[in-house]
């Protein structure tokens, strides 16, 4: 185990390296215009070029790169040179994680409980009303732009339950609806799959054997066809949950979360890229954490999974 | 006894209260927004998200009021040299700084335009205001540049502690306008040193003297400006809090949040005035926006540096020709075009001119009346005999040329609705009058993000809608985009209009009034004849004015600084927080009012 933990650290690591490194090349080739706004028309050669020594941005690419990785490797990941001129780019991020993780974890977890409820009842009444109207619900989430459904939900949702439009911090009122939005997609992804890893293990041979030997309906259920229905959708769990740090980009902008959603997006168009390499190395690093978190809880689900290669028999 | 006392308290408590009923009332402002500030460091941001907190922390030394005539702010009184070149002015006593809190700090002095100007002229700073001072002030582009080291021979000193001057390179007519933009405000010294590169970075690293104070800022969630008690002018602001709350999506919930009472004032965008315009209860609460001073026009690119599909030899030879462009600039709709942006008013953004109406006048006449200009100004260039008339022209002055039907590419930016509709609209109409066999016009999509870098800074346009906003209060300002260096149509390089020094017919009219810097009223009919030129040989097709549209507001309109340009216009001081909104009918009314009396301002103003 420690061995297959040290291999996935170094391979991590590599990984990172290489995002990292594409990232920081991809932003030296935006125009540099990029980095002045509407102002662009109205500055002298020798501002923009001030302008440009100030961002660090006159360098040698190589040199720019090395300059960045030696100040990573002291921790030091930059200040932010357009989106918060002069404010260290851990500053801008730091207060706004909590938000996301917040709202993001709620809704995880009203996702996994409502989703997978909902998901069980449709494979275990399949064809009938329930799983209709689940089916119902799975293709409205996925058909409609989420766009035109959470504008919905915010609009007509805070005026007939008389709920704050906009979020504020010291009012828990205003947390309700937008939580709840962020967990729509959730419960009607977790309920979709749930249903076909069931509807599927429920066709299995071992299950028809249970069947035949007696076996409790309910039993067959909980210990043998949800087990197995969840093997494949634990593997995505710690991937989904840390993954809440990058946030909801239109549910935040919506309700104004300040939280992390669109913030990468943000930084990419006004070419902040002391912002932009911060955050991709943040929730590239939390990927391949949720990532490696998901096969070892695979593997607990499922004993017979082996993350290393055992010597077998010859 | 007890009893006549209660009376005479009570005659002084009513007597108290009429006096202060002098004052408007006016309730606080809330608003939401979804351009965050970048930066609280004045000295060197140029764009309008911070310049609209800016204009309300920091006072310079002359101010405009409502009717656009430059008052004493911080200067109480200035002179000028007999050369025009030197600027004197004396501060206004006790002024204090004061920290978030309202804590004083220190007395605003004369040195703190000096620190200023030092800081901005220092290039390691990056201000993105510097060249508009260095432009103007005596060797400070040296010093900018590096070529001269020592500050004091830069034209900004302090003469005592309340006296600043101004020594320039040449005289500058509009030199006190250009007083109320960011690079000739004042700074603490003795504060920037401390803070560092801190200073600015958020609300307690920066210093107020002006009419509000930043009580709170959070990014990308809110601020609140609160009236500042020490300000040297506080009877004149009325509003005691502005609330800011952030929401990207401002634009689409602003609308809701105005109708429920939680925001004091939204912009109406275009796609549901319609529907407002229907609902009588709605109705009754729109007004027109204000316009801006920006203008928009139509250009012709003499520099083409598009695809071959796109045949830019063929449209060189083609806007060479002037019966060509002519034909082009007759034939354009402007009111048609606009409809797509203001259904329900068009003419008021409508412009024949480059320089915006009401921009400056000199002697109670305005600008675009003068000289030749006047001709156009006055005339709509739209004629659908002249512009056939023209095409005849130009079919037969390049025969053998140029192919038809000429391809005219004209990008829009797809991110803007309006001008995705209103190019569909240009192109069919130009076609339908000329005719597809003389035109083909070609509308070209570009994403928002880095749009003017893809077309018209790089020439990959032929004919396209562009803008400019003004600098200072002078028409030299809209002759920037004209002028070689410039990058929207390089008119220099249009064929027949060079001269014997090497520079284009209009360049040297604009440079003869630029030279004239004592007669205001000649300079103004110099430049007016320059801009009746350029239009005149149809460089460019003028179009509209931004701003406008249509808003749902308690702010009391034509009641803060009033000022084309810069920021003075984002003021808060001087306005009141009604407790209804206004009517279109109410809003006319008001407007009438202000012109009439803005005239008379205009015509007792000095500067």
């Amino acid at each position: 185990m420690f061995r297959y933990v040290l291999k996935r650290f170094s391979q991590s690591l590599v990984t990172l390296f290489i995002v990292v490194t594409v990232v920081f090349m991809l932003m030296r080739l935006l125009p540099l215009e990029g980095y002045f706004g509407d102002g662009y028309d109205k500055l002298s050669e020798e501002q923009k070029v001030a302008a440009l020594d100030r961002m660090g941005l006159l360098d040698p690419w190589y040199v720019q790169l090395g300059n960045f990785y030696v100040k990573l490797s002291r921790g030091d990941l930059g200040t932010s040179i357009i989106y918060r001129r002069d404010v260290p780019v851990t500053e801008v991020i730091a207060p706004r994680i909590p938000y996301s993780m917040y709202f993001g974890i709620f809704a995880t977890l009203l996702a996994l409980i409502a989703g997978l409820s909902l998901g069980v009842f449709m494979a275990r009444k399949k064809g009938r009303g329930l799983d209709k109207a689940g089916t119902a619900y799975i293709v409205l989430i996925n058909a409609v732009p989420s766009a035109v459904y959470l504008l919905f939900i915010q609009l007509y949702g805070t005026s007939l339950f008389n709920l704050p439009i906009l979020f504020d911090k010291y009012r828990v009122k205003s947390w309700i609806l937008p939580a709840i939005s962020l967990s729509l997609g959730g419960i009607a992804g977790y309920a979709m799959w749930i249903r076909r890893y069931m509807v599927d293990e429920l066709n299995k041979d071992y299950i028809k054997l249970a069947r035949a030997k007696g076996l409790p309906e309910k039993l067959i259920m909980v210990r043998h066809v949800m087990r197995n229905a969840f093997v494949p959708m634990a593997q995505y769990l710690p991937a989904a949950i840390l993954s809440t740090i990058s946030g909801s980009i239109y549910i935040e902008s919506l309700y104004s979360i300040p939280g992390m959603g669109g913030l990468l997006v943000d930084v990419i168009q006004r070419q902040d890229n002391p912002m932009v390499q911060a955050l991709v190395l943040i929730f590239s690093s939390v990927g391949i954490i949720g990532l490696f978190l998901g096969d070892i809880l695979m593997a607990i689900f499922d004993p017979r999974i082996k993350l290393v290669k055992g010597e077998g028999s010859r | 006894m007890k009893r006549s006392f209660s009376f005479c308290l009570a005659a002084v408590l009513l007597l108290a209260a009429m006096v202060a009923g002098a004052a408007p009332k006016s309730e606080d402002y809330y608003a939401v927004y979804a351009g965050e500030l970048t930066t609280l460091n004045y000295l060197v941001v140029a764009a309008e998200n911070e310049h609209s907190v800016i204009a309300n922390i920091i006072d310079g030394l002359v101010e405009y009021d409502k009717y656009g005539v430059l008052v004493p702010s911080l200067a109480t009184d200035w002179k000028n040299s007999p050369d025009g070149k030197t600027w004197t002015f004396t501060l206004r006593k006790g002024v204090k700084w004061v920290d978030n809190k309202g804590k004083d700090y220190a007395e605003v002095v004369a040195q703190d335009w000096v620190d200023a100007a030092k800081y901005i002229f220092n290039k390691k700073n990056a201000s993105l205001t510097a060249k508009i001072a260095y432009d103007v002030i005596k060797n400070a582009k040296a010093y900018f540049d590096g070529t001269l080291t020592d500050f004091s021979q830069v034209g900004v000193k302090a003469l005592d502690k309340y006296t600043v001057q101004y020594t320039l390179e040449k005289p500058v007519p509009y030199f006190l306008s250009m007083l109320t933009y960011v690079c000739f405000l004042p700074v603490n010294g003795q504060f920037l040193e401390k803070t560092g590169t801190r200073f600015g970075t958020d609300n307690k690293n920066v210093l107020y003297n002006g009419a509000y104070i930043l009580d709170t800022f959070e990014p990308q969630v809110g601020r609140t400006l609160v009236r500042n008690d020490k300000y040297w002018d506080k009877d004149h602001v009325f509003i005691r809090r502005l609330s800011y709350k952030y929401n990207k999506e401002a634009s689409t919930l602003g609308p809701e949040l105005f109708l429920r009472g939680e925001i004091s004032s939204v912009a109406v965008p275009s796609s549901l005035i319609d529907t407002w315009m229907k609902d009588p209860a709605k109705k009754a609460i729109v007004r027109p926006a204000e316009t801006s001073s920006y203008t928009y026009f139509y250009t012709f690119n003499f520099n083409p540096n598009f695809e071959a599909q796109y045949e830019p030899d063929n449209w060189k030879e083609a806007v060479n020709n002037k019966s060509f462009r002519k034909s082009l600039f007759h034939a354009l709709d402007r009111r048609a075009a606009m409809i797509t942006a203001e259904p329900y008013a068009p003419e008021r953004r409508l412009q024949n001119t480059i320089t915006p109406r009401n921009f400056v006048n000199a002697s109670g006449k305005d600008f675009v009346d003068m000289g030749d200009l006047s001709k156009y100004s006055k005339t709509d260039s739209f004629s659908k005999s002249l512009a056939v008339e023209f095409k005849a022209k130009a079919v037969a002055e390049l025969a053998g040329k140029a192919k038809f039907p000429v391809k005219i590419m004209m990008p829009y930016n797809a991110g803007a609705t309006d001008w995705t509709n209103r190019v569909q609209v240009v192109e069919q109409q130009l076609e339908n009058l000329l005719g597809t066999d003389y035109i083909d016009v070609i509308p070209v999509s570009f994403p928002a993000t880095g749009f003017l870098g893809a077309t018209r800074r790089k020439g990959n346009y032929a004919m396209q809608e562009c803008n400019w906003g003004p600098d200072y209060a002078d028409p030299e300002t809209y002759t920037d985009p004209f002028i070689t260096g410039s990058n929207y149509n390089w008119p220099e390089k249009a064929v027949g209009y060079a001269q014997a020094n090497g520079k284009t017919v209009y360049e040297n009219m604009v440079d003869a009034a630029k030279a004239e810097t004592v007669n205001i009223a000649k300079r103004y009919e110099l430049f007016a004849k320059a801009e009746a030129y350029f239009i005149g040989e149809a460089f460019v097709i003028p179009y509209a004015i931004g701003g406008g549209g249509f808003t749902a507001s308690k702010l009391e309109p034509f009641s803060y600084p009033f000022a084309p340009f810069g920021m003075s216009y984002l003021k808060f001081k001087g306005q009141t927080v009604m407790q209804k909104p206004l009517s279109t009918e109410a809003y006319n009314k008001m407007k009438a009012t202000w012109d009439g009396e803005r005239e008379e301002a205009l015509k007792k103003s000095k500067y």
